[in-house]
């Protein structure tokens, strides 16, 4: 027998499917891998599992029903999508939003920032192989926050608390208290976290210089939020378009130097605390008394013609609102702008050319929301 | 009313004598109308209740005139429409000039939209199918909407996502929901939809929402709850 010579070694790329049941997918999220040994050659990802078509069913609703579908679509910065949905309504309408119903959206929304974060953490810090230890740290301050948010809307998960010209009712007696006392676990949470991860060598090698997206590559894609923050990009909407109070607070927007997931880890982080300053001056200027739904607000929510795209920042990004209306109680074309779904287009251009292990990285940081990417 | 006014009424209507001459149906519908409108009377606002928004022009100086001279030859209208704060400017301008405008929008020094925000398709039924673009730029501070109009027997736009890679997805999710083909997109298949649904479109106003319209008539049927006012 002779042995052939020459004889190169055959190679061929191989596709893996990733989801859509798969700890490491966030949810119900699809990806197929096609590795050429550990290099990534091709990415395809696919969504739509969770689609509910709550834009449609949204045209079918009326303005206040419409509220408890931004809850629904976006289920971990629920207030966020809250907000931009009834901003937009408001806007159309012409309402005024009392001073008392403002601070105490916002303080809100920047406690929904931060247990959003945390999830994000926890959530994370298993991508990367910390065996939970972050999920601990992070849900033991999460519950926290969540408990106040139950107290004030009577929900732990679908608040539908903003409502279009205020809010639903009346904050607790003891909120200010309560806030006070969650920021403070809170602060601890943020130094555990920090103190487990940030300067941890094998998370650190594990994040850093991988996926790395330059600023006009950021921009181009469309991303927004921290991902646009790590990338270079000096913005938050929160302080460049601001909405509600946000123009009178101080505070710092985090920018990274190298867009890659480490940059997205430390951005989140460090937006943590300034929602913690925010939370503290938003406390302090709250006013102790006043309305919190205008004087004269119509029983039936009738907005004259128009459109209107209003958007926040929310914990992912630009949540975007585009409300059409053709008079009436409802809108005629209601479209979300959901920062996960632009943010995960980018996804392929992202992850080509990274090693397969790091693909997991690369979406763990992106934080999607699958009922956002869907709707 | 007297009640003996009522029951000679309730025995005029209900003890089965036929009258003379049975009333014609034009005057068995006019009458509960003229009645109902004598007792409630019409209600103003709902008669002055405007169908479309009205339309402002920008003023002078505005993103339209530098848009109209960074792309000349192009026909567009311009209005004011609102944003989360203050007003910006929306153009339509045809779909067979939507790349020359988006690339005059996103290359032209004094635009610079660089960042395409937000992408959504409209149907408004008889005056066609709509994509609205939301344009914003990052080192001038200005934003842009951009609108275009296709009718439904050939509801085609261009792809503008060798400018703008973000429009990716957002292209084939309008293609999804409102079946408007975006010519030249590298790879135009179904994203939210199941892969074998190319032929109908749920946004679209052709499809009722009849489920739920079985089980929540009440709510949803037009000026419902208008008696709490």
């Amino acid at each position: 027998m002779v042995l052939e010579q020459d004889h190169a070694l055959e190679v061929v790329d191989m596709a893996i499917n990733m989801g859509p049941q798969h700890p490491s997918t966030h949810g119900v999220f699809r990806m197929v891998l096609v590795v050429d040994g550990e290099k990534v050659v091709d990415v395809t990802p696919h969504i739509g599992y969770m689609h509910r078509g709550g834009e449609k069913l949204m045209e079918a609703m009326d303005f206040r029903q419409g509220i408890g579908f931004a809850d629904r679509t976006e289920y971990l910065a629920q207030f966020s999508a809250e907000l931009a949905y009834v901003m937009a309504v408001e806007r159309l309408m012409g309402i005024e939003v009392p001073e008392r119903a403002e601070y105490i959206r916002v303080i809100l929304t920047e406690m929904n920032r931060l247990s959003s974060h945390f999830m994000f953490m926890g959530a994370f810090g298993i991508d990367s192989g910390l065996f939970g230890t972050s999920f601990t740290y992070a849900f033991r301050e999460r519950e926290a926050l969540q408990d106040v948010f139950e107290e004030v809307s009577g929900d732990r998960l679908m608040y539908a608390y903003f409502r279009v010209g205020g809010l639903a009712w009346e904050v607790t007696d003891n909120f200010t208290q309560r806030v006070h006392e969650v920021l403070r676990g809170t602060q601890q949470g943020i130094r555990d976290l920090d103190d487990l991860m940030t300067h941890n060598e094998i998370f650190m090698a594990r994040c850093q210089n991988i996926g790395a997206f330059t600023a006009k590559q950021a921009i181009a894609n469309g991303m927004s939020g921290p991902l646009l923050r790590a990338s270079g990009v000096n913005w938050d909407l929160r302080r460049d378009e601001p909405y509600s109070v946000y123009d009178r607070f101080k505070f710092q927007i985090p920018v990274g130097n190298y867009g890659d997931v480490y940059d997205r880890y430390l951005v989140r982080l460090e937006e943590m605390r300034q929602s913690v300053s925010i939370i503290e001056q938003a406390l302090e200027q709250l006013p102790p008394e006043g309305p919190i739904v205008p004087e004269k607000m119509p029983r039936r929510l009738r907005t004259p013609p128009g459109e209107v795209y209003t958007k926040v920042e929310s914990p992912r990004g630009e949540w975007g609102v585009y409300l059409v209306s053709k008079g009436g109680d409802k809108p005629y074309r209601m479209k979300m702008r959901s920062p996960s779904f632009c943010n995960l287009s980018a996804l392929r251009e992202m992850t080509i050319g990274q090693f397969l292990a790091d693909a997991v990285m690369i979406l763990g940081s992106m934080d999607i929301v699958l009922g956002c990417v869907d709707r | 009313m007297t009640l003996p006014d009522g029951q000679e009424q309730e025995a005029e209507g209900g003890a089965g004598e036929a009258p003379a001459t049975p009333p014609s149906p034009e005057a068995a519908a006019e009458k509960p109308a003229a009645k109902a409108a004598a007792e409630r009377p019409a209600r103003p606002a709902k008669e002055a209740e405007p169908k479309e928004a009205p339309r402002v022009a920008p003023p002078a100086g505005s993103i339209n005139e530098t848009l109209a001279a960074a792309a000349p030859g192009v026909a567009m209208t311009a209005y004011m429409v609102p944003g989360t704060r203050g007003e910006s400017v929306a153009v339509e301008v045809s779909r067979d000039d939507l790349v020359a405008v988006m690339t005059a929008a996103r290359d032209d020094a004094r635009l610079s939209l660089d960042y395409l925000r937000c992408l959504s398709g409209v149907d408004w039924q008889e005056e066609g199918l709509e994509v609205v673009y939301h344009l914003w730029s990052f080192s001038k501070f200005h934003a842009l909407t951009v609108k275009t109009r296709v009718g439904y027997d050939d509801p085609t736009v261009p792809s503008v996502t060798a400018l703008y890679p973000a429009a990716d997805w957002h292209e084939r999710e309008t293609r999804d929901m409102f079946g408007i083909n975006f010519a030249g997109h590298h790879n135009l298949v179904p994203l939210l939809l199941p892969d074998d649904m190319t032929d109908h479109f749920p946004l679209r106003k052709d499809n009722p929402l009849q489920e739920i319209e079985e089980w929540q008539g009440e709510n949803l049927r037009d000026g419902a709850g208008e008696g709490e006012e």
